[in-house]
This record gives C-alpha cells, sequence and structure tokens, in this order.
C-alpha cells in the first residue's frame, strides 16, 4: 500500500497503537488494532517511518514504546514509594505494567495516574471468589497499602481548609444546647479520608517512612482517619466503634442517629453516648468538620 | 513590523522549579531571575504545592510550561483544561503560557509523552487552527516549544523549521526555542541544528531552554538528567545572538541535584555568552552505553510528592 498522505487523525490512532503495545512496537503494528488505522505489516513500517543514518524506523518508533511504559511506570514508583518498597522494583513493576495496560491515562495530569491502582489490584487479586480466611492474604495487605498511599497523595494535594476560619471547634459544639446538637449534621472538611485495612498498614507505612524495614506485618483489622492540618497530612488510627461513629456521621447522619447506629444492644448506652460525643468533640477540636447544619423541625 | 518577543519581557536566567526545591526556594529566597513552572503541577493542586507556588509567585516572575495541551493531537481542545490553565496563569500572574508542538494521545488517552507531526500541509492547517482557537480562549499568545523527537514521518514535505516558521507566523504565536532539542533532533534526524537557529523566525523567540541529553551512540535522548553540554551552550550563544536576547531557563527533571546546582548551571550559560569563543572546546563526556536504554521527557517529578516535600 502507499502510505502518503495519511489523514492525520489515522496516523496518530496507529501511532499510539503501536506505542502502547506491551509486546513491542512490532506485535503493536501486526494487532488488528493498529491494522484498522493503517494496514502495515510490521516489516512495512518504514513506509510511515523514516530511518535515520544510524536507525531503522522500527528502532526508532520503538523508543516510543520503551518509554511510555517505563515514563508511567516511574511516575506509579514515585507515587506508591512504601508499596514499591513491600514489593520490591521487580514485582512492583509487573502490577504496574499490568495496571497500566488495562488502564491507560486519559487525564491531563498524572495527579490522577494512580487513582485506580488499588482498585485495579482487587479487581485482579488472586482467588478472588474464595472466601477471606481460606485464601492467601498478602494481596490484601498489598491492596490495602495502595489504598494507603494514594489515600495520602489525595489529602496532601487536595483541596483543603487553610485559610479557612470558624471551623467548628470543640467549644462551639459544646455551646450547642444537647437535644440541638443531637439533631445536627455535621459536615467532614473535604480534606478527610476514613479507610478501613485487613492489615495494620499505618504502622507498616510509618516505618518505611522512617526508613525502618519492617517485616510484613500480621493480619489485624485496623480503621484509619487521615486529613490535613495547615497543609501536613496527619494520620489518626480510630477504634472500631470510632470508625463507625465518623463514618455514621460522614454519611449525612446526625449526630444523635449516628450515635444510634454505633451502639450495641446490651450496651451501657448512656456512657457509650457520652463517650461519643467527647469523640466529636475531639475531632472538632482537631478541624475535622467543615460546618455544622441543623436539620429542619 | 514585528516587537521582538512578541513585545514580552526579557526575564534574564531562569531555573524550572521543581517541587522538590520549593521550600529551599522560599527559605533561602535565591538570586534567580525568574522561575518556570509546570502548568499541570500546579492547576489541580489545592495543597502545599500551589500553596507554596502562590508564595514564590510573589517572589519572582513566573512563567507557566505545560505538557498536557496536545495542540497537534486530533481530540478535541480539552475545554475544563484551558479553562484550569486560564485560571491559574491569571492567579500566578504567568507572563506568558508555553506547551509543546505536540500531540499527547488521541482517543481519549494521554501517553504523557510529547509525540512528534508529519511535516505537511495539511498538519500545519490543523496545528495552526487550534493555535488560534487556544490563543482566542486563553486571550494571550500562545507559546510553543520545539520537542525533542526520535522518528520522522515519511509523510512529511517541508523541514522542521520551516514547519515551526510558517505555525509561528501564520497563527501568530510566539515561540521556545529549545536548544538542547534542536541539537538532539538535528543528530537523531540527520539536520544541521545551525540551519535551524538560523531559519526560526527570531523575532518571535520569547524564550530559550536549556537541558542535559543522553548519547547512545546511534541516536541522543532528551533525559534533562545533566549538565548542558559545551555545543548546546555553542548554538545558544547563536541563537541568543540572533535573537537579541530572550528569557532562559535550565530544565533538570531527573536525577535532580540540589536547587544550587541547578542554578548554577543557567548561570553558566549566561556566562558562557559573554566569554570568547574557542575553536574547539572539549566536550564533557557523554554517557550511554550502545543499545542502553534512557528515558526522554521523564515525568516523575510532576507525581506530588508528600514525603520529599
Amino acid at each position: 500500500m502507499t502510505t502518503r498522505a495519511i489523514d492525520l487523525d489515522r496516523l496518530q490512532r496507529w501511532m499510539q497503537t503501536v506505542i502502547v503495545d506491551r509486546d513491542g512496537v512490532r506485535a503493536g503494528a501486526a494487532s488488528s488494532h493498529a491494522r484498522r488505522h493503517i494496514d502495515l505489516a510490521p516489516e512495512q513500517i518504514e513506509e510511515v517511518i523514516g530511518r535515520s543514518r544510524a536507525l531503522s524506523g522500527v528502532e526508532r518508533l520503538a523508543m516510543y514504546g520503551r518509554s511510555y511504559f517505563a515514563r508511567l511506570v516511574e511516575c506509579l514508583r514515585a507515587e506508591f514509594p512504601v508499596l514499591l518498597h513491600a514489593l520490591g522494583q521487580q514485582l512492583f513493576d509487573l502490577f504496574a505494567l499490568d495496571y497500566l495496560q488495562s488502564n491507560p491515562p486519559s487525564s491531563h495530569t498524572l495527579h490522577h495516574l494512580g487513582e485506580g491502582f488499588c482498585r485495579h489490584l482487587a479487581e485482579t487479586r488472586p482467588n478472588p471468589s474464595t472466601p477471606q480466611g481460606y485464601r492467601e492474604s498478602w494481596p490484601d495487605f498489598v491492596i490495602d497499602l495502595a489504598a494507603l498511599e494514594r489515600a495520602f497523595s489525595e489529602v496532601f494535594d487536595g483541596p483543603g481548609v487553610e485559610g479557612k476560619t470558624n471551623l467548628p471547634d470543640s467549644r462551639s459544639l459544646l455551646s450547642i444546647p444537647p437535644p440541638q446538637l443531637l439533631r445536627a449534621r455535621l459536615t467532614p472538611v473535604p480534606c478527610l479520608r476514613l479507610l478501613r485495612f485487613r492489615f495494620p498498614v499505618n504502622m507498616y507505612f510509618q516505618q518505611v517512612r522512617r526508613r525502618v524495614n519492617p517485616e510484613l506485618p500480621q493480619a489485624a483489622d485496623t480503621f484509619l482517619l487521615i486529613t490535613r492540618w495547615e497543609y501536613r497530612v496527619a494520620l489518626h488510627d480510630l477504634s472500631r466503634r470510632q470508625y463507625d461513629l465518623f463514618s455514621a456521621l460522614a454519611a449525612g447522619n446526625s449526630v444523635g442517629s449516628a450515635i444510634a447506629l454505633t451502639s450495641q444492644p446490651g450496651e451501657d448506652n448512656q456512657t457509650l453516648d457520652a463517650q461519643a460525643l467527647r469523640w466529636i468533640c475531639d475531632w472538632a477540636e482537631k478541624g475535622l468538620f467543615l460546618a455544622v447544619d441543623f436539620e429542619l423541625s | 513590523m514585528i516587537q521582538a518577543r512578541l513585545g514580552h519581557p526579557f526575564l534574564g536566567f531562569g531555573v524550572g522549579l521543581r517541587g522538590m526545591h520549593m521550600q529551599y526556594v522560599l527559605e533561602q529566597n535565591p538570586a534567580v531571575d525568574w522561575f518556570e513552572v509546570i502548568s499541570e503541577n500546579f492547576m489541580d493542586s489545592g495543597g502545599l504545592p500551589r500553596y507554596r507556588l502562590n508564595q514564590i509567585a510573589e517572589r519572582y516572575p513566573v512563567a507557566m510550561h505545560g505538557v498536557s495541551l496536545s495542540i497537534a493531537s486530533t481530540d478535541p481542545l480539552n475545554l475544563e483544561y484551558l479553562k484550569k490553565l486560564k485560571r491559574l496563569a491569571a492567579e500566578i500572574g504567568a507572563l506568558w503560557v508555553s506547551d509543546h508542538l505536540c500531540w499527547t494521545g488521541v482517543a481519549g488517552i494521554n501517553t504523557h509523552d510529547l509525540l512528534p507531526i508529519p511535516f505537511n500541509e495539511r498538519s500545519l492547517a490543523h496545528v495552526v487552527g487550534r493555535i488560534r482557537m487556544v490563543q482566542e480562549f486563553l486571550e494571550r499568545p500562545l507559546v510553543l516549544e520545539n520537542p525533542s523527537s526520535y522518528i520522522t514521518f515519511t509523510d512529511s514535505t517541508m523541514k522542521e523549521w520551516e514547519f515551526i516558521s510558517r505555525m509561528a507566523e501564520e497563527a501568530d504565536c510566539g515561540l521556545l526555542l529549545d536548544v538542547n532539542n534542536v541539537y538532539v533532533s538535528g543528530i537523531n534526524h540527520d539536520f544541521d541544528p545551525v540551519e535551524y537557529i538560523e531559519s526560526v523566525p527570531h523575532n518571535r523567540v520569547i524564550q530559550f531552554h536549556l537541558a542535559g541529553h543522553t548519547n547512545c551512540r546511534t541516536h541522543l535522548i532528551d533525559t534533562h538528567d545533566g549538565p548542558v553540554i559545551e555545543r548546546v551552550l555553542e548554538l545558544y550563544r547563536h541563537a541568543y545572538r540572533l535573537t537579541g536576547g530572550a528569557s532562559t531557563s535550565i530544565e533538570w527533571d531527573a536525577r535532580i541535584p540540589a536547587f544550587p546546582v541547578v542554578h548554577a548551571e543557567v548561570v553558566k550559560a549566561r556566562d558562557y555568552l559573554n566569554a570568547k569563543p574557542t575553536s574547539r572546546v572539549a566536550e564533557p563526556p557523554e554517557i550511554g552505553e550502545p543499545g542502553a536504554f534512557a528515558l526522554s521527557n521523564p515525568m516523575n517529578f510532576l507525581v506530588p510528592d508528600p514525603v520529599g516535600s
């Protein structure tokens, strides 16, 4: 075929298909996807891509193919340094390549590159249908750690409340008459994330960041709240009940409903209610709420 | 008669601002003429990087340099991206907004690479039309950089410098002349970089880029990971004189050293402008083994770095 005067759109679609093929540009050019745009056999690539004095058209095009994956894998390594530490570079890169192959980037910013990595790891974990407890647990550690690092990154560079005044603090909450406070809804700050893990990944994360080389931890349910204050990311371990309470508040329940939802039958609810209110005041003191709204009654 | 640099000011000798250096800049107030900032690093940032940029922009002149405009793509222009770009430029008082003559992806994908196009009449019409639309939206001239490249298309009917010259004239845009890219592409595509430098419209050159590259023997890769080599400095001096001088910045994007080292590199370039021409200056050793892989356009410095901040 003659390839003179190829439509620019066809050319770009062909070239992109060829260079993002994980098996290399020859395989990419031979693929039906590429040939749908420009019907060229790999040995005909020089009908489109010129050679230089030193390199063939295929060798030159292959530079873009190699760089595509290498560049993006480097970016994922930068976003998930603790997961990289845990897995080692070889295994991390395999996961990263697998992710990139099925999730090619579309955003104008690399800040979004890793946002689907955790989900991809969860969707591609071994033995997904085997019940927890009967399957290997290390993939859960990998998935949890990826979730933590992604959340950390989002909180670090996402919207925050710096410069905002009049965030509700404990004093302002306590000044509200109790019946009214129980009907109030508390809006969390936009930089807050609540995370539930099957491994104590926060402990692992902190140790690696302190350049300690920890053992992979034993499985244990852990709960974490991530937020940001004055541009610094803060991580707060939560108990199960604290996590449930904050989750209920974040879901839009009133203070009273959230407390009721997280109380257990047969427990001393009065004591628990008082404890829950203390937690809420403590969270307000940490600047975790953006606003207090009152239910219309 | 077109004003030199399209009327943009001469800012002097600046540095491509990288996240790892922002705290240093704010604490030490180094005597840098100006900073070039990567647009995509900050247009979605609501955290520490953006906060620091706002402070730096209050102290130093800044220009914005993007990597995702994808001006040559056949995908529709991304209006949301352009809105963010315009807003950021207004908020930090960017003196100009630049990007690359390239496409970064098509069919909704962004490869995050700076991919070349064939240099022919159809590509030219396509790119010129899109530059005009972007300029109208941004309400300012766009400044476009010649990227380094590793392929040529059999479909090209004109030299790269002819394409760039006609593009700049027809779209009435500015040029960011990356002298290292001219050199890298010259070696890769067997053309004379001096002819390139001498052929572009000098009064449209608003800015120069300098950077290091890697010699892989059969080709050069634009790795931005080391000092500027002597031959590029010679080309730069030639270009600087032809244009009557334009703001210059250094790019260092991989194996990034401490800020003073990066700054010293642009000071070296400034001093080179006034140094006596030497007949044959010894070339610093270039690195790279035959067949070795070197990464072009490294981008991992664009990922927010909470740990290093």
